[in-house]
């Protein structure tokens, strides 16, 4: 579009010419280069330069470790195979759910068990295949008897995270597929097409920049993740951000975590970029415009539907099975050995734990207004404001978000364990990490926001006598109120559940519920991880709850509304 | 507060366009708009009306000539500095507020009573026609209520003018005819000075004093509706006002009586048309449909032509009629007592004068 490129160029000027203005934006580019840049220049440096030279030493150090570089193919190929997985089972479930003609109840089981693991910590499928696989396993050991299943490896792990992360296609494909025509394919059928015929041609075709966006998200979240692996890969199937946590927490080799973290920098990237410039290029283009008229679906044949729909119950009944799990073994003395009820797990994590729930909820108490507040100043800045650098602000505002946490918090520890700023061992660091790591969702949601309202609505108001100010407080500001509910839900929810940035930040002073899980799980305490993990799906429910109530309410007061607070 | 004018002097506004580098907007317009004087801004989508508008109301800054509310020069001014009352064609309605809310926004930044909020909001939408509407959200309104509400909202702050742009686009044909009868009403009740930007030339023409007509960022013709109709200055006033046959002619002879012309290979004699043409020139000529009158083959007198087609519509008959190179529009009043010519026939045309208006020049 012309306009923008106009209103950019002659914009700026008066940009600038407001101190107000000004002095925001300066502030948050020294935030933004404080907390993103900072960080990941001193990771570079550290993997880079020794003695003030530029050295590829270190990175040779690494690679000539078999044991890293196993680690390095074990990562894409793990990633790899998640993403097939993850991607066809994600297609499979939202075929389903948009094409088999479901009723309401179906789809709400479907949506529920899909949404669970994306709100939990991240190592609650581990934790359950444990007690499900493991030595004294439920399933493996007391139901089959057998003896010596191996729980750890890369079978486990790939069930795990694809159990963990299809959620993610199944959000990405569903919109896609509900965006389809059915009109398209009854005039497939017209010409007198067969069923699988269709869908070969029209259907699936359709949804291919979906399925590639898919399986690039789900390879990003593999590689990223980081719990899943410390778990259930074991010695046997080392991956990346495995082995830069043991480097650094194991061997105190803060130069040698850095170089691996590095080396995962690198395929991290190249998807990156995929799905930013080549992907998302190609989504919109696919799907048909405004839907027809009602057409009965007629693409899936009966015989199709009760075993698609019958694999999706499946799985949706594994992932119910393993929060169900998660609970009996938080009320039972051990699981596998002693199935008598008792409260002592949860009296454990009320009274050792209880450090942990203290500080977690003040440091999510805290990073939530603050991100909410980041992400709604960024994301209007960017999208309404015209200034030199625009772009580059919304582009590395993202940057944080798109690494694996394994990347951001060993930049974090070194950048800030030395003058001039050392927040090691504080909160600060920890809310950081949050804040700038999780708020792009709320940047996005207040660009999304900002893009359906008409910049005359805006001009309408100022028509009428307001000026700048009061403009900003009577009509953007409400009007963007959902994107900030949006942006402090996930933060507030992230702050609860991730582990893998901030797990290299925590210390004596400051800790969190999803460390304290972990220590317990290496310890094999394994009743008050699973009470803690209750504990945080507990709290995370409520709040979404309390949040999807604000967002309803402002956006029955004739508000734009956000899709969803979880995607993106 | 008694009506005041609006004075456009010399004003230029130019975009920086990607491929084109910059590009006038609108270049060198200069415009008086009477108190309470409704102005109509016409011409073809991308001409400059919404820019030029958008400088009266002050969302927009010249980059060079100055506008004049009344006798103050208002150039450099906020459009929250204006007092204006603006009409988007999307209405721009705020849709986290009810309708009174939005009605009441200007009132409230203004700072008034609540009491008079009260009834100034009460006062404006009975007299838009929407009482028992303030709890509603824009979103519950259907478009034509939307536009009441946007010109409700825009009339209550009781604005120095008023300001359109294209209001009723967004409606359908039959409550755009009524609505603007009704915008035409309330600026005259309210006697208010107004400035109407449109493309759609039965519009401006039902609705307007006076017409200005836009072309590429320039004004290229201002008037009523009849002269522009009756008087064009160049072929685009001509074809974009009515519809309009457009001629050639040489310049025989030219003496205070009259002029002649060759048309077609046919002597033409224009009465009254003292127009300084030289002999010899070659002239373009605007006929409208009805100006020209059709009979029968054969007759003696006229330039001969045949049907081409023929829509009947009743009270009269469209006919599309072949004369030398050109097709010709010609419209027939009455067709069912003057006789209906079928396609094929040959007939003859005759140009009435008071129907041909001569342009001179190379105006486009
Ligand atoms: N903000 C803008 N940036 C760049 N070009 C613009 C802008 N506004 C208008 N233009 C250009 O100026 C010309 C006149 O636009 P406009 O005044 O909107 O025309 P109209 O309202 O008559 O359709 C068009 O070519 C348009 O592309
Ligand atoms: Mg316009």
């Amino acid at each position: 579009m012309t306009s923008i490129a106009a209103t950019a160029t002659s914009g700026w000027r008066r940009t600038l010419r407001d101190p107000g203005l000004s002095a925001t934006i300066l502030i948050l580019w020294a935030f933004l280069a404080l907390f993103i840049l900072f960080p990941l220049a001193k990771l570079l440096a550290r993997t880079f330069f020794e003695d003030g030279q530029i050295t590829l030493a270190n990175l040779a150090a690494i690679l000539r470790d078999a044991n890293h570089r196993q680690a390095f193919w074990n990562s894409l190929l793990l990633a790899a195979l998640v993403g097939i997985s993850g991607t066809v089972l994600g297609f499979l479930y939202a075929f389903t759910a948009v094409r088999a003609n479901l009723s309401r109840a179906w789809t709400t089981i479907l949506d529920a068990a899909s949404l669970l693991p994306l709100i939990s910590p991240p190592f609650t499928t581990a934790i359950a295949m444990i007690f499900s696989f493991g030595p004294r396993g439920l399933i493996t050991y007391r139901l089959l008897g057998i003896k010596g299943f191996t729980v750890y490896g890369l079978h486990t792990t790939l069930f795990s995270e694809t159990l963990t992360y299809f959620p993610i296609a199944y959000l990405t494909l569903k919109p896609i597929l509900a965006a389809i025509d059915p009109n398209v394919e009854d005039m497939a059928f017209s010409l007198g097409s067969s069923r699988w015929r269709v869908f070969r041609t029209v259907t699936l075709p359709l949804a291919v920049p979906g399925l590639a966006n898919a399986f690039l998200l789900l390879f990003a979240a593999s590689l990223a993740d980081f719990a899943t692996p410390l778990i259930l890969a074991g010695n046997s199937f080392p991956v990346l951000p495995t082995q830069a946590y043991l480097q650094i927490t194991g061997l105190f080799d803060l130069k040698g975590g850095a170089v691996l973290s590095f080396v995962l920098l690198v395929p991290a990237l190249v998807v990156y970029l995929l799905q930013r410039y080549w992907v998302s290029r190609r989504y919109y283009v696919t799907i048909t415009g405004k839907a027809g008229a009602q057409t009965a679906i007629k693409s899936l044949a009966p015989w199709a539907r009760a075993p698609l729909l019958g694999l999706c119950l499946l799985v949706a009944g594994v992932t119910l099975y393993f929060y169900a799990l998660l609970f009996y073994a938080s009320i039972v003395v051990a699981l596998g050995a002693n199935h008598a009820w008792t409260w002592h797990h949860y009296q454990v994590v009320f009274t050792e734990g209880l450090k942990a729930i203290h500080d977690t909820l003040i440091i999510a108490g805290a990073g939530m207004p603050l991100g909410g507040l980041y992400g709604i100043l960024l994301g209007y800045l960017v999208a309404k404001k015209a200034f030199p650098g625009r772009q580059t602000m919304e582009i590395i505002s993202m940057v944080n978000y798109s690494l694996p946490g394994t990347i951001v918090g060993i930049a974090y520890l070194i950048a800030f364990n030395d003058p001039p700023l050392v927040l090691t061992g504080t909160a600060l660091i920890i809310v950081a990490c949050y804040v700038f790591r999780y708020s792009p969702t709320g940047i996005r949601a207040t660009v999304a926001l900002l893009q359906q309202i008409d910049p005359s609505i805006e001009e309408a108001s100022q028509g009428l006598g307001a000026g700048s100010g009061t403009t900003f407080r009577r009509i953007t500001l409400p009007l963007v109120l959902p994107a900030f509910f949006a942006g402090l839900g996930v933060v507030f929810i992230r702050s609860m559940t991730a582990i893998s940035a901030t797990i290299f930040l925590v210390s004596i002073n400051w800790t969190l519920i999803t460390v304290r899980i972990l220590e317990n799980m290496t310890e094999l305490s394994l009743g008050p991880a699973a009470a803690f993990s209750v504990l945080v799906v507990l709290i995370v429910f409520v709040v979404i709850v309390a949040i999807s109530g604000l967002l309803r309410r402002f956006r029955a007061a004739g508000a734009v509304e956000v899709t969803s607070i979880l995607g993106g | 507060m008694s009506a005041a004018g609006i004075r456009v002097d010399g004003v230029s506004k130019r975009f920086a366009h990607r491929v084109k580098g910059e590009v006038y907007a609108v270049r060198d317009v200069s415009l008086t708009v009477q108190p309470a004087e409704l102005l109509t801004l016409l011409g073809p989508s991308g001409c400059g009306k919404t820019t030029t508008l958008r400088m009266i109301a002050g969302f927009e800054q010249p980059d060079a000539g100055r506008i004049f509310i009344g006798e103050q020069d208002v150039t450099g001014f906020m459009a929250n500095q204006r007092n204006i009352g603006f009409v988007f064609q999307n209405y721009a309605l705020f849709p986290h507020l009810s309708v009174f809310e939005n009605v009441a926004y200007g009132l409230r930044v203004k700072r008034q009573p609540e009491a008079e909020v009260a009834r100034a909001v009460g006062e404006v939408l009975a007299l838009v026609g929407l009482q028992g509407y303030d709890r509603q959200f824009p979103n519950q309104l259907s478009g034509g209520e939307q536009q009441r509400v946007a010109l409700a909202r825009a009339i209550v702050i009781r604005p120095r003018v008023l300001l359109f742009d294209e209001p009723l686009s967004n409606l359908d044909a039959k409550l755009r005819v009524h609505m603007r009868d009704e915008l035409r009403d309330l600026q005259k009740r309210l006697s208010i000075t107004a400035v109407y930007v449109t493309h759609d030339q039965e519009e401006a023409m039902a609705i307007s004093d006076r017409i200005a007509v836009m072309h590429q960022g320039a004004i290229v013709q201002e008037g009523t509706a009849e002269d522009l109709y009756r008087r064009p200055a160049s072929e685009f006033v001509a074809q974009f006002i009515g519809r309009t046959n457009l001629l050639t002619g040489r310049v025989l002879s030219a003496d205070p009586g009259g002029v002649e012309l060759e048309v077609a290979g046919q002597r033409l004699h224009l009465a009254g048309e003292t127009a300084r043409v030289t002999v010899g020139e070659t002239v373009r000529l605007v006929v409208r449909p009805e100006g020209i009158e059709l009979a029968p083959g054969g007759s003696a007198t006229g330039i001969p032509g045949m049907i081409v087609s023929r829509t009947f519509l009743g009270e009269k008959a469209e006919y599309q009629v072949r004369m030398g190179k050109d097709v010709l529009q010609v419209t027939s009043y009455n067709p069912v007592q003057r006789g209906i010519f079928p396609p094929g026939q040959a007939v003859m045309l005759h140009f009435p004068s008071h129907g041909i208006q001569l342009l001179l020049g190379s105006t486009a």
